[in-house]
């Protein structure tokens, strides 16, 4: 077939790839270097005001990413206790071996950064315990589909965690419990909402509760100061658990605005970088530690779910995916003095953990 | 039942969030709460409306009007402003609806007809207005010591805005109840020729306040209303031709790429001192008729994104409604509301006779116009940021006018739609298209 030479050179245009929508080219790789070049550390292009004018994009693509997540958590699936009960632990030990090895770290460098250490360190170590699945060659799907499984399981706990260190990193740090109860209790009460309007209606008034509902997810658990991975996992878990086709409905909605919001998301990241000694002395141990922490929590998940897990689990989740980078910009929102050095690393430690993928392959054979 | 329901939570919700959360911590964080919340409540009001016979727009704007400001307080002032932000992309994005829905082919014959009914309306409402602002000129509270000049100068202005019509809300009527047909495109006509009657009318009124306040005259006038005008229209043709070969070429990411010609034109229209307006219709007018898409890429573009955009746009309009503004001078608006109204019933039907237009459609095209919104708001800013003695006494009139005529407009205007049995009918050709095409 002869194709005209627009055709062909628009073909190779296909902005997937430029933006990193192809699965070949993790989004990571393109968008936060990207955003780099557009922002405060590149042409200033996106600038301080457009950065403040996106904080509500932020809080909605935080909470969609949660409602990815507790919708995963809700389903079931063959071994599903096992598996979550594996992947919490994996996502628990990646945490731990992260934030004890950064505070030490820290105590030791007496690094400057305006946050408590205990804080910073469980931040990082809760950044770090975010995976997405890599692709893998045909024929291994079984594995494939675990280590996918896995790693939305395993971002269960972090956004828990993560729920106590936003409410106490922000201005409910007084009453931090009460902070997270408060975001996830408004989740639930969205979440019912929801699960009301979405079955009673359709076409693009049922598109508007969705992105509103998102938007109410995100936007309360801000005004809140709270976290609104977790106002949006507790509304993804209801709506997978309740009767009706809630679930099914969010994940069709939201398939149409993921690829939007995640790219959005990243380049806001890159956006909002600034290289900072403090960035540049945590980026290292992060990546090193969370490396670390990934394999060890894998190897321990797949004993825990053993049968069911492959044993080189840990080289499945390697991979960073955007989870880790929300949740860091979810703590520059709450404390933005503080949170600069973090958001750094952790971005910076998404692309190297990227590249380290090239290297750390797990082995062909089915679970 | 499950509607009024979530309305209830959703309400409870964001009075207990706004309740709770400590003003004291620091700047709040307002922007998606004020989202989400308009997207659903006002959608759930309004489609409540719906089912009483009344227009959903009037629904958002009367969720966005009780739970606003002024009322119950749900949506604080910080959060309309926040709603307020979304203003600018929505008259873009309604602007460049309305130029899709512009057959040029189809309209071209009737341009003259159109222009006829036009200029009548314009004539006759903005000279009876002009002469009924003379004689109650002393009752309008304006400061003492005005001469004649200055009089008559105030009372120019006073008619060109009060007389001036909505296209925004015509064009999201029509868009939101999928509306086509005669009476559709005969009102959207209007109302856009009438836009740009306005702004030549408008500058011309502000110059002779300058000149009669002594004042220096904005040099080159006819250079600034040229660009207004035919730089808008120049600006969007260019950005509607690279969407066109956008979707052509590429047809990746529909709604993204709208979004982004939106801002595009808002933010770059904004820069430029053009009319976003204007610049959006001749970019939906490219589009249309020189490039069209194929298949079906931008209506479901299209579709899913107006909504929420239309439903946010009325909520904060409702939101940021000034009731203290109607409840000072209520009688006096409602007086020169009825006066108007009057004006336009009778300006619209010796116009349509004299234009000869289909005695069906003439007889009801006078309840498409009746709407004000952020084009008469947009002036009186720009009249009290610039004279604010006399300056605030327009602005507390018109404000109060463009209260009761968000109300009345829509109501008005969806019944004309219906009487025309032009409701849904969009949806229809657009099926009846596709099966031609098939």
């Amino acid at each position: 077939v002869t194709r005209e030479p627009w055709a062909r050179a628009t073909a190779r245009l296909r902005t997937s790839a430029a933006l990193g929508l192809l699965p070949a080219t993790a989004p990571v790789m393109v968008l936060v270097p990207l955003g780099m070049l557009l922002g405060r550390a590149g042409g200033g292009f996106i600038g301080e005001d457009a950065l403040a004018r996106l904080d509500a994009v932020t809080s909605i693509a935080l909470a969609t990413l949660g409602v990815f997540i507790g919708a995963a958590a809700g389903s079931k699936h063959d071994g599903g206790r096992r598996l979550a009960i594996a992947s919490s632990m994996e996502a628990l030990i990646t945490i731990a071996s992260v934030s004890a090895a950064i505070y030490v770290l820290l105590e030791i460098w007496n690094v400057p950064i305006p946050l408590p250490y205990a804080l910073a360190a469980t931040a990082l170590g809760i950044c770090a315990s975010a995976s997405a699945a890599p692709p893998v060659a045909p024929g291994h799907e079984g594995a494939r589909a675990i280590a996918a499984r896995v790693a939305d399981l395993d971002d269960v706990v972090p956004i828990v965690l993560g729920g106590l260190v936003i409410a106490t990193a922000g201005s409910l740090g007084s009453h931090p419990g009460w902070g997270v109860a408060a975001t996830a209790l408004v989740g639930l009460a969205v979440g019912g909402t929801g699960w009301l309007l979405f079955d009673a209606s359709q076409g693009a008034e049922r598109n508007v509760y969705v992105l509103g509902s998102l938007a109410v997810l995100g936007g309360c658990a801000a005004y809140l100061d709270g976290s609104p991975l977790l106002a949006g996992m507790a509304a993804g878990w209801l709506w997978a658990l309740t009767p009706g086709d809630a679930d099914r409905i969010v994940r069709a909605q939201l398939a149409k605005v993921q690829h939007p919001l995640v790219v959005l998301l990243l380049v806001i990241a890159g956006a909002s970088l600034e290289v900072t000694l403090a960035g540049v002395w945590l980026l290292a141990p992060y990546v090193v530690f969370r490396l670390a922490g990934k394999l060890i929590g894998g190897y321990v998940a797949s004993r825990i779910a053993s049968g069911i897990a492959p044993a080189d689990l840990g080289a499945y989740l390697v991979r960073p995916g955007v989870i880790g980078i929300a949740f860091s910009l979810n703590l520059a929102q709450v404390a933005p003095e503080g949170a600069g050095a973090l958001v750094f690393a952790v971005s910076i430690g998404a692309v190297a953990s990227e590249l380290l993928t090239l290297f750390v392959i797990p082995v062909p054979h089915s679970a | 039942m499950r509607r009024l329901l979530a309305l209830a939570i959703t309400v409870a919700v964001g009075w207990l969030v706004v309740s709770a959360a400590d003003p004291s911590s620091g700047p709040l964080r307002t922007g998606a709460l004020a989202l989400g919340f308009a997207l659903i409540a006002a959608t759930v009001t309004g489609a409540l409306l719906e089912r009483v016979g009344l227009p959903r727009v009037t629904g958002y704007l009367l969720f966005g009007m009780l739970c606003g400001p002024y009322i119950a307080n749900i949506i604080t002032r910080p959060m309309a402003r926040e709603l307020q932000l979304v203003n600018g992309l929505a008259v873009v994005l309604i602007a460049f609806i309305a130029g899709l829905e512009m057959n040029a082919g189809r309209l071209w014959p009737r341009l003259p007809a159109f222009l006829r009914l036009t200029g009548t309306i314009m004539a006759v409402t903005y000279a009876a207005l002009f002469g009924a602002f003379w004689l109650v000129f002393p009752w309008l509270d304006m400061p003492e010591g005005l001469t004649a000049l200055q009089r008559l100068a105030i009372v120019a202005v006073l008619s060109t805005v009060v007389a001036s019509f909505s296209p925004t809300v015509t064009i999201a009527l029509i868009a939101e109840s999928r509306a086509a047909g005669p009476l559709s495109e005969l009102t959207l006509s209007v109302v856009i020729l009438a836009d740009l009657v306005l702004i030549v009318l408008f500058t011309l009124a502000m110059q002779f306040v300058r000149f009669a306040f002594g004042g220096a005259a904005e040099a080159g006038l006819l250079v600034t209303l040229s660009w207004d005008i035919f730089g808008s229209f120049a600006f969007g043709a260019a950005v509607g031709a690279l969407y066109a070969f956008y979707l052509r070429h590429i047809g990746r990411e529909v709604p993204l790429a709208l979004l982004t010609t939106c801002v595009l034109i808002a933010v770059a229209g904004d820069a430029l001192h053009l009319e976003p307006l204007l610049a959006a219709l001749a970019a939906g007018l490219v589009v249309e008729n020189i490039a069209p898409p194929k298949g079906d890429l931008l209506k479901d573009a299209i579709e899913r994104g107006a909504l929420p955009v239309l439903v946010v746009f009325f909520a904060a309009a409702g939101a940021s409604l000034q009731l203290d503004a109607l409840a000072r001078i209520g009688g006096i608006a409602v007086a020169v509301s009825a006066l108007r109204m009057f004006l336009i019933w009778a300006a619209a039907k010796a116009g349509s006779a004299y234009a000869g237009i289909d005695p069906d459609t003439g007889r009801l095209v006078w309840m498409g116009l009746v709407s004000q919104a952020g084009v008469t708001l947009g002036l009186t800013l720009i009249v009290a940021s610039e004279y604010p003695t006399w300056g605030a006494v327009v602005q507390t009139l018109v404000v109060a006018l463009i209260a009761l005529h968000q109300f009345a407009g829509p109501v008005l205007f969806r019944s004309a739609l219906a009487r025309a049995g032009e409701i849904g009918k969009m949806d229809e050709e657009a099926d009846d298209g596709g099966e031609e095409s098939r």
